[in-house]
């Protein structure tokens, strides 16, 4: 499915759209340069399964965990990581299997342990608008 | 007399230390030498390369204190916020030497220790005191009515001041984490351009804009001239620095204004930042403020501040049963 919004206000379109495309997959690639609007994306989410909390930055943490009204949403950043194996030994496993929401930044090295997950790749245009693809994708 | 042995595992770094009466003989963080000296080796980032790390650090910090285990009064662990794989080990490693040894074991909010990092050395804040702690991971202003009494007054809402270092070095094309680079070139730039300001409410922080901003300026420079960075590489470090540092300034004195407070503090590893330091200091002067900066090891992640703030609980005798667990997102308060 693509998408276009038209500035970060809009991300919400984005949001909607996950709910729809994942159809109940929880595992979410997230692609896109710094400043595309992944955290941006994860933090209006976190809100829309019904959280108080306030998403943040998980570059340096690695990972952030909010209670969410279904379970708990994992947000994670590979950024910071240079193999499957460096993600192996962070415990990647026990996030991804745990069978709870897991937004995953960065996650080009962690793609051979999962059979499926929502891809949404954001591109910033030159005007400064987002265009989003997402699918839902077997491995 | 205390002699309390700390660990620390909340995120990349294994630390161990020792503390007597409050203060610290040893502040050991596993690095090469301290493997080439006990064994082992150090992988890059992870959270299990603790347990291979836990004991030759834990050794070194004894043998630096020259301490012998069987001295030791209590011991002293992070407990969270941070990566729970990584909390486990040293957790687990605390609990079975507190338990072997026959000693209390007492568990320390990260967060918290950070900001008594500042009781390890003089000069000491009086109470109550601001602290400003800002890292790669946070950015938060505190109000310390007690060493174990701390208020959040406002923390950022997206990335932290660090983390805008980080990646503004990194949309310039310096090696991740660029904080420190970026300290060393602004000092030789004039702050010339400029950058949108956050619109934030009350005393919380947001640095996710300035990166967008900070990314479209450049992008929209390097269509006009592609060495545009390299040309002005000084300046915009300069720019960059002066607008994160002013943010930070900026709420801090708000801070103090509505609670009246002016001994303030500063805590986390961007407080070796050159900018907020001078920054720090001229406001300290403008505003009448007594300001703390402690010494570069307190900064960042280490087990001498968990110690240090481990003696506080001690002589209240607060500590915690061997059912403690550690928790990912230990709150403050």
């Amino acid at each position: 499915m693509k998408l276009q919004i038209q500035s970060i206000s809009e991300i919400d379109k984005l949001v909607e759209a996950f709910l729809k495309v994942s159809n109940g997959e929880k595992i979410a690639f997230l692609y896109g340069d710094l400043g595309a609007g992944k955290t941006t994306f994860v933090k209006h989410l976190v809100k829309k399964l019904g959280s108080i909390d306030e998403a943040s930055s998980p570059t340096y943490s690695l990972v952030n965990e909010y209670d969410v009204t279904e379970g708990k949403l994992y947000h994670m950043d590979l950024y910071r990581l240079n193999s499957e194996q460096e993600a192996l030994e962070v415990g990647i496993e026990d996030y991804i299997y745990s069978g709870h929401f897991c937004m995953v930044e960065w996650p080009q090295i962690i793609e051979k342990l999962v059979d499926k997950a929502v891809e949404i790749h954001i591109t910033t245009n030159e005007d400064e608008s987002r265009s989003v693809e997402i699918d839902l994708v077997n491995y | 007399m205390s002699l309390i042995l700390a660990i620390e595992s909340s995120c990349d770094d294994t630390s161990a230390a020792v503390i007597r009466d409050g203060e610290v003989l040893s502040n050991v963080t596993a690095t090469q030498t301290i493997h080439e000296q006990y064994g082992g080796v150090v992988p890059e980032v992870a959270s299990r390369k603790h347990q291979i790390n836990i004991i030759p650090v834990v050794k070194a910090a004894l043998d630096k204190a020259q301490i012998n285990k069987t001295q030791l009064t209590a011991i002293a662990v992070t407990r969270g916020p941070g990566l729970l794989g990584s909390l486990i080990v040293g957790v687990s490693f605390a609990k079975s030497l507190a338990l072997a040894l026959s000693i209390p074991l007492i568990d320390v909010n990260h967060m918290k220790a950070h900001i008594l990092a500042h009781f390890a050395e003089d000069p000491k804040p009086s109470f109550p005191f601001l602290c400003l702690t800002v890292s790669g991971g946070h950015t938060q202003i505190v109000k310390v009515t007690a060493p174990l009494e701390m208020q959040i007054l406002g923390s950022t809402i997206d990335d932290a001041a660090g983390e805008a270092f980080d990646k503004s070095g990194k949309i310039m094309g310096l090696k991740y984490p660029a904080g420190p680079e970026m300290d060393k070139l602004a000092q030789n730039g004039n702050p010339i351009f400029q950058f949108a300001e956050p619109k934030v409410n009350g005393l919380n922080f947001s640095f996710s804009g300035l990166k967008t901003s900070i990314l479209y300026f450049l992008k929209k420079q390097l269509k006009t001239n592609p060495n545009f960075i390299d040309e002005n590489i000084n300046d915009i470090c300069a720019s960059v620095q002066h607008q994160i540092v002013y943010i930070l300034i900026k709420k801090l004195k708000q801070a103090a204004s509505e609670t009246g407070i002016r001994e303030i503090a500063i805590a986390g590893g961007v407080s070796a930042n050159s900018g907020l330091r001078k920054e720090l200091a001229i406001a300290g002067k403008e505003c009448g403020w007594n300001t703390y900066i402690p010494d570069f090891q307190y900064c960042t992640d280490n087990a001498g501040m968990i110690g240090v703030a481990a003696e506080f609980s001690y002589r209240e005798k607060d500590f915690s049963d061997l059912n403690m667990v550690p928790q990912a997102r230990l709150k403050m308060e």
